[in-house]
């Protein structure tokens, strides 16, 4: 436990501190810059939503998080199409998302352009983010479309991005305070504080934080003994802290910096999963403690050049408890620190006015510390390069990146993972056949793969430092059509994409011996899908507003590694074949009334695909009602959300029940 | 998060659970030349935390496959990873571990006679009318065969596992597997008229698979630390109770063992069934099965003293349907059937 990794101890904070400092130059020549300000765009009339990029992507804005009664970003993205969401139930459970087929790995998810990354478990638990201080969630397929960014972004094969709340203030008020608490079933009490504050002409912060305190307990049906009982999930509660603070600096809109600062720390009971006839409850606990410090500088120059500078240093404890555990010493206590060091750097050049290149080089350096017997102590480094083209050539906007990622390991016990040297592409192109018709044809192509994380190559007695990247390939093509309309109807967007991914060297959990370990790479999957989405919003009378958001998603996810095997083309486990999700509201005045719907088909807990591990479709309901208004001029926001509203009994995962009906109410005033 | 975490602690049980789940004993009740077998039974661990064991049955004369036996019997569910399952006279004894339950049925019908609640229970072997159960908290269960009542509790060494009678005494391998870095390395000898611990015998640590020959060996699979210490094979002597050998072996994760007549079947690191010679206390045959029937994921070793038969079970890739092999004395295949997900043990009931 107390064995440390050098490069990453004493000299990591200094080494960052060094990065920030060598932004600082950048940062104080942009001040004496007198670069024009870039024209700003105005955009007028109803808001279309961004269904035109040139690979799908899907989004969702804070002022709609409360139209899909969502408390967290796993609650925010669930009518996505293509998206499915494995939840563990509960306000503490885990929720992770697997995009098109590919496991909850495949998706990087960044912070303000940022990776979150855990090189440990190699997921994010979305219910761990809270909604309180973003402004914007966004899930690219492929990579965002942009390409002047962090290496790290054309690293995964799908990116949720999330962009937290930005100061947007003037010299007239110069600050903004929102106040609220969330309160609801499960005993949660969520109170928020977020101070917007203009410095000067240039700087200004924003801080969040928030307390978030559930018991957590929720009634379930079961019928493990062939009969009906109602039981009730216990060791449920949630205990958490979040602080988040921004500082940025904004010359204009092409030379900016910011600072983030951000902690977070919950303690969680683990109820784990429902166990026929055991009489004895889990006392399971899990304690999460993050921090990280995230810095960035942009400036474009009037010669089209842009500088994009990110650095961000990370360390995320983690501490398993198991009281009662029958080991020597009666509970089995498990802790483990990972630390991560980031540098990146992007350039992008306008060559010709129709071709823009760019170029990012990304250095990480992770490692891992933990107290369990016999531990590897691993540090990985990973350079990422990457050379990307952007060309316009009359109504055909084509697109290609090549990545070049470089990973080496040490260890300080055992046996290191292999170097790897992996050169990834993608392409992708758009046609408008028509100029300003809001219709749009694209197709892209990526290949991109998923390391194994610290756990898969190092974890005690399974770990297998021979285990290969899992790697995916992904072709899509798709339709795109929005359009603002002055009638009855605002505007209209719709998407529909078509895809085949396929994954080779998936890695899979196989007990073997201790010399081989136990994770290997056994498996392909092929994956046939559509996703569409539908968007509209109508005014039926003056003041009275309906909208209409509908994401269908078709799936066939084929185990297809061995043709001899009985589960050979058998649908790949927690994968419907159809998904709906359905969101619709009335806005009138002040009040907006929303109605939720998801609808999931039945899926296999397991290969098998027989009635033993069948598991069938469910539905849930989602309803909310939201009420502005202001108070001595102060706007108060009032709502009420009911989640499942028809109670309805049902799992994500087997073994782990869900809630039924729960309520929450919400009540925010903005100074 | 959690969950992920979990999933790892998970994996570690599961190792344990499937590293465990395969023994051999004495058989209780001779079986006499006459009985004939009306089929066999095969226990599916399912996945952990799955709540998906099942019970499997063949029968031998319609060649008629149940596969989940126990359910369309009794309706309910068997519970999360059956370990062990064992017949008596005329009841089956089935050991459920993350349910904490013994279920006794009738042997035939498979009807719930009772239910009893051991914490973490193992695996169950029999003497003189008693069920001798492990219990992963550091106990030897004695579980009356007539009243089906627990009575008392003989305190043997760390998170036992499996156990064999033998020369009239019980021995208990202590494997210690929940200590990481620190397993138990221990065998328990129980005197079963005292039902007191009278010795325990220093193995290769974390041992977890028994068995015992007619010839007065025992032998023990350990599974080493994952560390140094590497998995090896011990035989002891039933008289004196002290080692006799340690034989070098390549063995894995998954350690099942079975003592028939003069071999020991078991299996090795890269996937075959091994036999030994145990009249002559030598190597016999690297590979028992002759016909090249490949086994993927061999998890059972199961012999049945009546017919001379060798089943080996087939885990697949853990997450769905396995396969049981028959395979006749010169390992050559008889037939094969479906099991359920992680076939871990075989009972052979008669007519």
């Amino acid at each position: 436990m107390q064995r440390k990794t050098p490069v990453l101890n004493h000299r990591f904070w200094s080494i960052t501190l060094l990065c920030l400092i060598i932004e600082l130059p950048f940062f104080v020549s942009a001040q004496q810059d007198t670069s024009k300000k870039l024209k700003e765009v105005k955009i007028s009339g109803s808001i279309v939503p961004k269904e035109q990029t040139a690979i799908p992507s899907q989004q969702i804005s804070a002022a709609d998080f409360e139209r899909y009664s969502a408390f967290n970003v796993a609650d925010a993205i669930r009518n996505f199409s293509g998206v499915i969401l494995k939840d563990y139930g509960g306000i503490g459970g885990l929720k992770t998302v697997s995009v098109r087929g590919l496991s909850a790995n495949h998706t990087a998810v960044l912070y303000d352009g940022v990776q979150l990354n855990d090189a440990e478990n190699g997921q994010i638990d979305l219910g761990k983010l809270n909604l309180n201080n973003l402004q914007q969630i966004t899930l690219y397929n492929g990579q965002p479309p942009n390409i002047c960014m962090p290496a790290r972004s054309f690293a995964s094969a799908s990116i949720l991005s999330i962009k937290t709340v930005k100061p947007a203030l003037g010299s007239i008020k110069p600050y903004l305070i929102t106040a609220g608490i969330k309160a609801g079933s499960f005993g949660l009490i969520n109170p928020y504080l977020q101070w917007q504050q203009l410095i000067s002409k240039y700087w200004s912060f924003i801080v969040n934080s928030y307390l978030e305190s559930a018991n957590g307990h929720y009634n379930y049906k079961t019928n493990s003994n062939g009969v009906d009982s109602v039981r009730s999930r216990i060791n449920t509660d949630i205990n958490a802290q979040q602080v988040d603070g921004a500082l940025y600096w904004a010359k204009s809109d092409s030379n900016s910096f910011n600072l983030h600062i951000n902690y977070y720390h919950s303690d969680r009971g683990l109820p784990g999963a429902v166990i026929f006839y055991k009489t004895s409850f889990s006392k399971d606990r899990l304690y999460n403690t993050d921090l990280f410090l995230q810095g960035g500088y942009e400036h474009q120059w009037v010669n089209s050049l842009n500088l994009l500078l990110n650095t961000k240093v990370s360390q995320i404890n983690l501490r398993y408890l198991s009281p009662g555990f029958l080991n020597v010493e009666g509970e089995l206590d498990q802790r483990f620190n990972q630390r991560e060091f980031y540098q990146s750097a992007a350039i992008a050049y306008h060559l010709y006015s129709n071709w823009e290149v760019s170029y990012a080089t990304d250095l990480i350096v992770n490692n891992l510390n933990t107290n369990l017997f016999n531990f590897s102590y691993p540090t990985r480094i990973n350079i990422l390069n990457v050379l990307a083209s952007n060309l316009i050539v009359g109504k055909f906007r084509l697109q290609a990146s090549l990545l070049n990622t470089n990973i080496t390991e040490t260890v300080k016990r055992g046996r290191a993972a292999p170097a790897r040297n992996i050169y990834s592409p993608t392409f992708m192109a758009t046609y408008q056949p028509f100029n300003h018709s809001g219709l749009q044809f694209r197709a892209f192509y990526k290949s991109i793969f998923r390391n194994p994380t610290f756990n898969d190559l190092y974890y005690g007695g399974i770990g297998n430092p021979n285990l290969k990247p899992e790697f995916t390939h992904q072709f899509d093509s798709g339709i795109s059509y929005s359009k603002a309309l002055s009638g009855f109807f605002n505007y209209i967007a719709f998407s529909a994409d078509a895809y085949y991914n396929d994954v080779t060297n998936k890695i899979v959990f196989i007990p073997k011996d201790s010399y081989n370990g136990s994770i290997q790479n056994f498996g392909k999957v092929s994956i046939k899908g559509v996703d569409i989405g539908l968007k509209t919003l109508a005014t039926i009378i003056t003041r009275i507003r309906a909208s209409l958001s509908i994401n269908y998603s078709y799936q066939q996810a084929l185990n297809i590694n061995d043709p001899s095997s009985s589960v050979y083309l058998n649908q790949l486990p927690y994968t419907p074949k159809n998904t709906l999700a359905v969101n619709t509201g009335l806005d009138y005045n002040k009040c907006g009334l929303y109605y939720n719907q998801v609808i999931s088909s039945s899926r296999y807990y397991n290969n098998n695909n027989l009635l033993d591990d069948y598991l069938p479709a469910y539905s849930t309901s989602d309803a909310s009602f939201v009420y502005r208004f202001t108070a001595r001029n102060n706007p108060v926001t009032a709502s009420l959300a009911v989640s499942n509203i028809f109670d309805k009994n049902y799992v994500v995962v087997q073994s782990y029940p869900m809630p039924g009906r729960s309520f929450r109410i919400l009540i925010q005033i903005t100074i | 998060m959690k969950q992920i975490k979990l999933y790892h602690f998970i994996a570690f049980t599961l190792i344990m659970v499937l590293i465990s789940c395969h023994k051999d004993k004495i058989i209780p009740v001779p079986d006499k030349p006459a009985a004939t077998r009306a089929g066999l039974y095969i226990l599916n661990q399912g996945g952990f935390g799955s709540n998906n064991s099942t019970l499997t049955y063949y029968d031998y004369t319609s060649k008629q496959l149940t596969a989940d036996f126990f359910s369309s019997v009794n309706g309910t569910k068997i519970g999360d990873t059956g370990n062990d399952v064992e017949i008596y006279g005329t009841k089956m004894y089935i050991a459920v571990n993350n349910s904490d339950r013994i279920d006794v049925v009738n042997a035939k019908t498979g009807k719930i006679i009772k239910q009893a609640t051991l914490h973490q229970c193992r695996s169950i072997a029999f003497y003189q009318g008693e069920a001798y159960i492990t219990s992963y908290d550091g106990n030897v269960a004695v579980m009356d065969t007539l009243t089906l009542t627990i009575n008392k509790l003989i305190p043997v060494g760390r998170n036992p596992e499996q156990l064999v009678v033998s020369n009239n005494k019980l021995y208990v391998a202590n494997s210690g597997g929940l200590s990481f870095g620190n397993p138990d390395k221990t065998v328990s000898v129980i005197d079963l008229t005292t039902l007191t611990e009278i010795k325990k015998i220093t193995v290769i640590a974390n041992p977890v698979s028994v068995t015992a020959d007619t010839y007065g060996n025992v032998y023990v699979l350990s599974i080493g630390d994952f560390a140094k210490i590497m998995p090896g094979m011990t035989i002891i002597d039933n008289v004196a109770d002290v080692i006799k050998s340690q034989p070098i072996v390549s063995l894995g994760f998954n350690t099942p063992i079975v003592a028939q007549g003069e071999y020991v079947y078991y299996l090795t690191s890269d996937n075959k069934v091994a036999v030994y010679n145990a009249k002559t206390q030598t190597p016999a045959q690297a590979n028992f099965i002759t016909d090249g029937t490949v086994v993927t994921a061999p998890y059972d070793i199961a012999a049945d003293p009546l017919t001379g038969e060798i089943f080996v079970t087939d885990a697949k890739d853990y997450s769905s349907n396995g396969t049981l092999y028959a395979f006749d004395k010169t390992g050559k295949k008889e037939y094969s059937i479906t099991t359920g997900i992680n076939p871990g043990k075989v009972a052979f009931v008669n007519k």
